[in-house]
């Protein structure tokens, strides 16, 4: 790409571009640890046991950033068929780790319905992905109140009153998950001084990172990688492009519902209304942390920006109390910086995208200038496929 | 006859069509129901006059191209800028209001021409971004209304005496200032005619610029960039002409919106404010390249309207409020309607 | 000939999430179990409870019940065994019981009466289904906000 010429200060340089926000957030880290004046024991402790509970929900935005349809912000509704699966089987007094699996298997049928929904929705936006999904998880989020406040307890059967309102329908506002509380991290935990490691949930997030790099091999995978790349290639070369886009938002809701499932098993309580959409933006913010783009995210990402962005998470609140005495200030700051890093991701992604337009232009130019001289080959380089399908958010 | 019906409801949108005969109903049911229809009507009239102004923002922005101004936030930020500093120099009655005014346009031209910089170098993802400017500067100002230097007694904390409170009481200063201005009662229906007066003033400038040289340019950059780029109109300033004015229109909007609502509301609230003017101009009949004056008045009625009636009717009916639900359904299904309709100019 | 084998292969894929998702059920089940100490009437005769029953689960001590007493545990699956170390009367000797009990799916809470089973009564007498009235709840909030949420708090 531009800038890789042999002066090291244009590497440093674009170095830096391409990794602003990552190198930010270290920077924001750095200053805010000491500061915050926690024990090394108890951040590892927390940040271990929160990369165990996110992990697996960051990874599943990768899917779709690998199919070209941008940060999904439709992971709410793989969340809200986590949900609506967990109160099931808490009403059926499912417990423990049968529990969790019941869980996971009956969210599915929910998470394929509405990752349809969405990646119909959004194939019929194509070029507006991002914000329609976003407004998609607003819009499902209606429909899941409409669900689970109203529904639930009158039409859909709900045995236990212990979760219902007290008007005799509609699910309470939080949801008491005691019976499975971490069975999946306690199983094969180990403790060491103070830090416990949650072993099995992390070879759960270990064997779907192997899943998901099994998956880009195969013809599927390639399948989606082609589409990300160039909608009209893919097209041409047979792949039916509307199906794929489908199948990819259908996966990455699937996995949204089962690393809702774990998260929660973790944290032992469902807020039913509030859960899910903290969870959406979060972890998106995180990603973007770990370095990833709208168009390129890797596992590493997921890993980087996961540590980073708790890391931060955790410190900030105090380090704004210990700065200006009002906890309030860093409670707020660290909502700021969780948006303003997808912000700025966002800015980054849209300006070297008009900037690879205007290099290619002008490559065409220079092209078309050497062509005029007769010359052959000489800087006519063939340009790189165009995205012709431009993004209007 | 058929065709003609057939094209009626092509043009309107089903969607559209849908939510005005839901509002129809409501509307016959009211009565019926023992709903106080006047008391209702009086609430939808009141709502619409909060409102329309903030959707009146939204309408430079389509029309240069922008898309939809999801950054409604920032202008929220400026109004509410000049709404504190304005108590807090001790402004009071109608006064205050015309000094909240005054005050919040320095900012909201500021603040607008920094967005519309921004919105120069990223053309194509304005909406996206739009929204997380929107979303940061609410959370940065979060920070801000507790750090700033207010002292008024009205406005702070008891106890500490330091940041402001979450939702300030305008009594005193410009609750219902226009509202009251020449208010009209026609049996049980008051009217807030000076509201309606601001925003048919505001509204008609509107109409009026678009018809100037000026606006003409702003429609053509939004309808045919190159073409417009080829006729020498300076695209860049325009738009960012199209996105202070939207900010100043949005810093007047929520002023306009505190007055009738009777608080200034600081922190979290503006956070997703953008929201419902959006769905309102939509519901409207406006697109994501095409907005009208006509669509800011219906959309705003319809929008309002909805949000008003829907409480009251169905808590007579059916004894529950599922007014919150419906209402979010029913705004974000009509942007999702705007987003995923094709549409006619491309970029 | 290769759609077919594509079609075999969902069928078995459906079927066996199938049958994990039932054995779930049948392994996954909760159940609240309640341990009486108390003294039983069961035609016409009385049972009397022990001077002092312990009880042992996974082999930790429970509880230790004296006349009158009530403990609970909770359990997972259909089968439950709890070790008793039972004193009958003031000054004899402690005796070891195993207790082993399938325990009926469709009860949440399950109460076992210790006089009753040991006199190896028919399993209706000591083993009765425990239903807690249900009390009137404070619920503070109970429409919840909309879009209104503030994104804070815990994650």
């Amino acid at each position: 790409m531009s800038g890789k010429q042999n002066s090291a200060g244009k590497t440093v340089f674009s170095f830096l571009r391409n990794n602003t926000v990552p190198l930010m957030f270290i920077l924001i880290c750095a200053v805010c640890i000491p500061i915050s004046g926690f024990s090394p024991s108890y951040l590892l402790n927390e940040i271990i046991t929160r990369l165990g509970r996110n992990a697996f929900l960051i990874l599943s935005l990768l899917i779709p950033i690998m199919a070209g349809m941008g940060l999904n912000f439709g992971m709410t509704l793989g969340a809200m068929a986590g949900e609506i699966a967990l109160i099931f089987v808490s009403d059926w007094q499912i417990w423990g780790i049968p529990g969790v699996v019941l869980a996971m298997i009956v969210s599915i049928p929910f998470s394929v319905l509405l990752g349809w929904v969405c990646g119909k929705i959004l194939n019929m936006a194509k070029g507006r992905e991002m914000i329609t999904s976003y407004i998609i998880s607003f819009f499902i989020n209606g429909i899941y109140q409409l669900i689970v406040l109203y529904l639930m307890g009158s039409v859909i059967p709900i045995a236990h009153g212990s979760i219902k309102l007290p008007r005799g329908y509609g699910i309470r506002n939080t949801v008491s998950l005691l019976n499975m509380r971490q069975c999946i991290d306690n199983l094969l935990a180990i403790r060491i001084e103070g830090v416990k490691i949650p072993v099995l949930t992390l070879l759960i997030i270990a064997l779907m990172c192997i899943l998901i790099v099994w998956f880009r091999r195969t013809k599927l995978g390639q399948d989606m990688r082609a589409v990300g790349q160039d909608i009209h290639v893919a097209r041409d070369a047979g792949i039916n492009v509307e199906r794929t886009r489908i199948i990819s938002i259908i996966i990455s809701t699937v996995l949204a519902g089962f690393g809702m499932i774990l998260y929660l098993q973790n944290i032992g309580n469902l807020s039913t209304y509030s859960a899910h959409s903290q969870v959406g933006m979060f972890c998106i913010a995180a990603l973007l942390v770990g370095g990833a783009s709208v168009d390129r995210a890797s596992i590493g990402n997921v890993f980087l920006g996961a540590i980073l962005f708790h890391t931060m998470f955790i410190v900030a609140p105090k380090a704004g109390a210990v700065i200006t005495g009002d906890p309030m200030i860093g409670e707020y700051f660290r909502v700021f910086v969780s948006y303003g890093v997808i912000t700025l991701a966002l800015i980054m992604y849209e300006m070297k995208k008009r900037r690879q337009k205007a290099s290619i232009g002008a490559q065409l130019a220079l092209a078309q200038k050497d062509d005029d001289r007769h010359e052959p080959g000489i800087g006519a380089q063939p340009s790189p496929a165009r995205k012709e399908v431009e993004r209007h958010e | 006859m058929k065709e003609k019906l057939a094209s009626f409801v092509a043009s309107f949108g089903l969607p559209r069509l849908i939510i005005t005969g839901f509002l129809l109903a409501l509307f016959i049911l009211a009565p019926i129901v023992g709903v106080d229809l006047p008391m209702q009507i009086t609430n939808v009239i009141n709502r619409f006059s909060w409102n329309a102004i903030l959707v009146l923002a939204m309408v430079p922005m389509v029309h240069s191209g922008c898309g939809l101004n999801f950054g409604l936030p920032l202008g929220i930020i400026s109004g509410l800028l000049g709404a504190t500093l304005s108590l807090e120099l001790g402004f009071t009655g109608p006064l205050s209001f015309v000094m909240a005014v005054v005050i919040s346009t320095p900012f909201a031209l500021m603040l607008g021409m920094g967005y519309g910089v921004l919105l120069n170098r990223i053309k194509g993802g304005e909406m996206m971004i739009a929204t997380y400017v929107g979303f940061s500067s609410v959370s940065f100002m979060c920070m801000m209304w507790l750090l700033l230097p207010y002292h008024k007694p009205d406005m702070v904390w008891g106890m500490a005496g330091k940041g402001l409170r979450t939702t300030i009481s305008l009594e005193g200063y410009y609750d219902k200032v226009l509202s009251n201005f020449l208010q009209i009662n026609i049996g049980k229906v008051s009217i807030p005619t000076g509201a309606l007066l601001l925003f048919a003033l505001l509204a008609f400038a509107m109409w009026a610029f678009l018809h100037t040289k000026t606006g003409t340019a702003m429609t053509a950059v939004g309808s045919n960039p190159t073409f417009a780029k080829a006729a020498g109109i300076k695209v860049d300033k325009i738009r960012m002409l199209s996105v202070v004015m939207s900010t100043w229109l949005a810093a007047i909007g929520i002023l306009v919106y505190e007055q009738g609502f009777g608080f200034i509301q600081l922190y979290m609230a503006p956070f997703y404010m953008a929201l419902p003017a959006v769905s309102a101009i939509l519901i409207g009949g406006a697109s994501v390249n095409k907005a009208t004056i006509v669509h800011v008045i219906l959309g705003t009625f319809l929008f309002q309207g909805i949000v008003t009636m829907t409480p009251t009717v169905m808590n007579s009916v059916i004894h529950t409020d599922m007014s919150e639900v419906i209402r979010v359904i029913a705004s974000n299904g009509m942007i999702l309607y705007a987003l995923t309709r094709r549409s006619e100019v491309s970029r | 000939m290769n759609n077919k084998r594509k079609w075999i292969f969902r069928g078995c894929t459906l079927l066996f999430v199938l049958l994990l998702a039932g054995l779930m059920f049948l392994v996954g089940r909760g159940h609240t179990v309640y341990i009486d100490n108390k003294t039983l009437e069961y035609n016409g005769e009385s049972y009397s409870a022990l001077e002092r029953s312990e009880v042992w689960i996974n082999g930790e001590r429970l509880s230790k019940l004296s006349k009158r007493d009530r403990t609970m545990t909770t359990t997972i699956g259909n089968s439950f065994e709890m070790k008793l170390i039972n004193t009958e009367k003031k000054g004899d000797d402690p005796t070891e019981v195993v207790v082993k009990l399938s325990l009926p799916y469709s009860w949440d809470g399950i109460l076992v009466n210790i006089p009753g089973y040991l006199a190896g009564l028919p399993q209706e007498a000591w083993l009765s289904e425990f239903i807690i009235e249900p009390t009137p709840m404070e619920e503070d909030a109970e429409e919840p906000a909309g879009e209104d949420d503030i994104p804070t708090a815990e994650f």
